[in-house]
């Protein structure tokens, strides 16, 4: 399967992974340049964090070989799927009981922000050719795809 | 070899998988007092009409002859025979099995008080037949009491209120779902189910309860001698592990099956996975027994490891809420508070580590809290606010880009 492969030493922060994320998820038609970095609606599923010494740790799914969430689901809305082995989400199945949420050990799912409903979860950009959106943004090659 | 599974909750339908993915050519059967594969955590959209009979199913499409397992549904076993390898449905045939998986789950319990056990208008809310026979109940009912306000209990009230119905929850404790919240986190379920409608009776229990000439009970007196009117009576007082099949059979049993960490029971070839081992009541972990199980079956080394439980999310009126391990405090213990306008959040520390964690409102990211709690990480060392703690202080990459935890 293909992974996001991290290489936090080159991480600066910048977070146009999150930006990009946030575009490529975005409901309202445009650009990069008019999405709206503060409407709750646009959420970005990576996560550039900070650990206590300032150093930066990104977080993306890793879309487990053995997923947590996948096994936590109570309505079948997570599966893995077993060509690509990426780990896709059917809002339309799940049951809002946000035991995913729970059970990922890295803190990389979250209900969504304005109507708590729902998962925010990395789905590769499968909707725009699998190419994801934060690796062909990273200006420091700190992310990139890779055979695993 | 002839693989036997009795019931088709989620450990039934991941030991099915589990043994497929492992062993393509056995025979599989599947028997199941239940008609329809579904999720028991949903069956409030049940109740409420939000989703029918097939939108509770959780399995993958075309789930049994994508892993060929043969399915006799709305059957029961009566008696087991680890002797003779076989076991007896109350359709009157038997079944041989090489291998026996017991996934049977649990029952409703309704406790005896009154003649609660006795009258035809009180339900517990365990199985899609519950959650059906509810429905057609409500149809004729004006004022439901609920009895119970844990999970299930709300999930029963949460369903009923979408159907216009007048309810009244008592409960013996002096808040609602006192397993897993504080008062204060308590209160704003409470304050969004009254707002909603609902009546709560706190700190009562029911006393009498007397069946009428239609077999109905119509009010329930409380012990302090309050009188709740009433057409419908749903119980929510816990679950007891299904063992009436297990009469006879010799295997050894407590409040469930007692089984080893590979699953297997004390009779040779029996195993037993989810509700009926009474290990735990939640989801992931039935799942996980169901998939140990599968794998001890096929004659591979699989244990349970994963056994942490005590671990809940609630979500009602779109709040949400996380709560993982200890909700009680104790002396000694160091509790800290962050709460705005949007979220309520409560870590218990002691001995810097982290013992248990209440979020409400707010549970992004929350998974963290599970693994460092189950695995007791010192966080002490930590220098950050502790609620603004992630995996970022755990961080570490491995082969093939995984994610692992690493405490300093």
């Amino acid at each position: 399967m293909k992974r996001i492969i991290v290489e936090y030493e080159k991480c600066d922060g910048c977070k146009n992974c999150s930006a990009a994320c946030m575009q490529a998820h975005r409901e309202t038609p445009g650009t990069i340049y008019d999405l709206d970095l503060t409407d709750p609606n646009n959420e970005s599923r990576n996560f550039i964090l900070k650990d206590g010494s300032g150093r930066y740790r990104p977080v993306f799914c890793r879309h487990c070989d053995e997923p947590e969430c996948v096994k936590s689901c109570m309505s079948g809305a997570l599966c893995k799927d077993p060509e690509s082995g990426h780990v896709f989400y059917d809002e339309t199945r799940c049951g809002s009981c946000f035991m995913c949420v729970m059970n990922c050990p890295f803190g990389v799912l979250k209900p969504d922000t304005v109507t708590q409903s729902k998962v925010i979860k990395c789905d590769f950009c499968v909707n725009s050719g699998g190419e994801p959106s934060c690796v062909a943004s990273c200006p420091k090659k700190a992310i990139h795809v890779e055979e695993v | 070899m002839k693989y036997v599974i009795i019931g088709a909750g989620v450990a039934g339908i991941e030991a099915a998988k589990t043994i497929r993915q492992n062993d393509p050519a056995g025979e599989i059967l599947m028997i199941s007092a239940d008609t329809c594969v579904h999720s028991r955590c949903m069956l409030h959209k049940y109740i409420s009409g939000e989703r029918d009979e097939e939108g509770l199913d959780f399995t993958e499409k075309d789930f049994f002859r994508r892993y060929q397992v043969e399915w006799k549904k709305g059957i029961r076993v009566q008696k087991i025979s680890p002797d003779a390898k076989e076991i007896y449905l109350d359709s009157g045939d038997s079944v041989s099995y090489d291998k026996l998986l017991i996934a049977a789950g649990a029952d409703s319990f309704i406790p005896p008080v009154g003649e609660l056990r006795k009258a035809s208008n009180v339900y517990g809310l365990r199985n899609l037949p519950d959650a059906q026979a509810i429905v057609k109940e409500a149809r004729q009912a004006e004022q439901v009491l609920v009895i119970g306000s844990g999970l299930v209990g709300l999930d029963a009230a949460y369903g009923l209120l979408e159907r216009g119905k007048k309810l009244t929850i008592v409960e013996m404790a002096d808040r609602i779902l006192p397993m897993q919240l504080d008062a204060r986190a308590a209160r704003a379920y409470q304050e969004r189910f009254e707002k909603a409608g609902v009546r709560f009776v706190l700190e009562r229990k029911a006393s009498q309860a007397v069946c009428e000439a239609d077999g109905k009970i119509h009010k329930v007196i409380l012990d302090n001698g309050d009188e709740i009117p009433c057409d419908l009576i749903i119980v929510a007082a816990g679950v007891r592990s299904a063992l009436a099949c297990l009469e006879g059979s010799g295997i050894a049993a407590e409040r469930g099956i007692t089984v080893d960490a590979s699953m297997k029971t004390s009779a040779p070839d029996i195993y037993a996975a989810g509700d009926i081992t009474a290990l735990s009541g939640i989801w992931p972990n039935a799942a996980d027994q169901g998939r140990v199980a599968g794998k001890s079956m096929c004659g591979m080394n699989a244990s349970y490891t994963d056994t942490y439980a005590v671990k809940n999310t609630i979500n009602f009126f779109g709040l949400v809420t996380l709560c993982v391990g200890r909700i009680r405090e104790e002396e000694g213990d160091q509790v800290q508070i962050r709460e705005d306008r949007r979220q309520y959040k409560r870590i218990i520390l002691r001995d810097g580590k982290v013992e248990g964690i209440l979020f409400q409102g707010n549970i992004a990211g929350g998974g963290i809290w599970q693994y460092l709690i189950k695995n007791k990480l010192d966080i002490s060392k930590i220098k950050k606010d502790v609620f603004d703690i992630t995996y970022a202080d755990f961080y570490h990459t491995g082969q093939r880009g995984t994610y692992q935890w690493v405490s300093e």
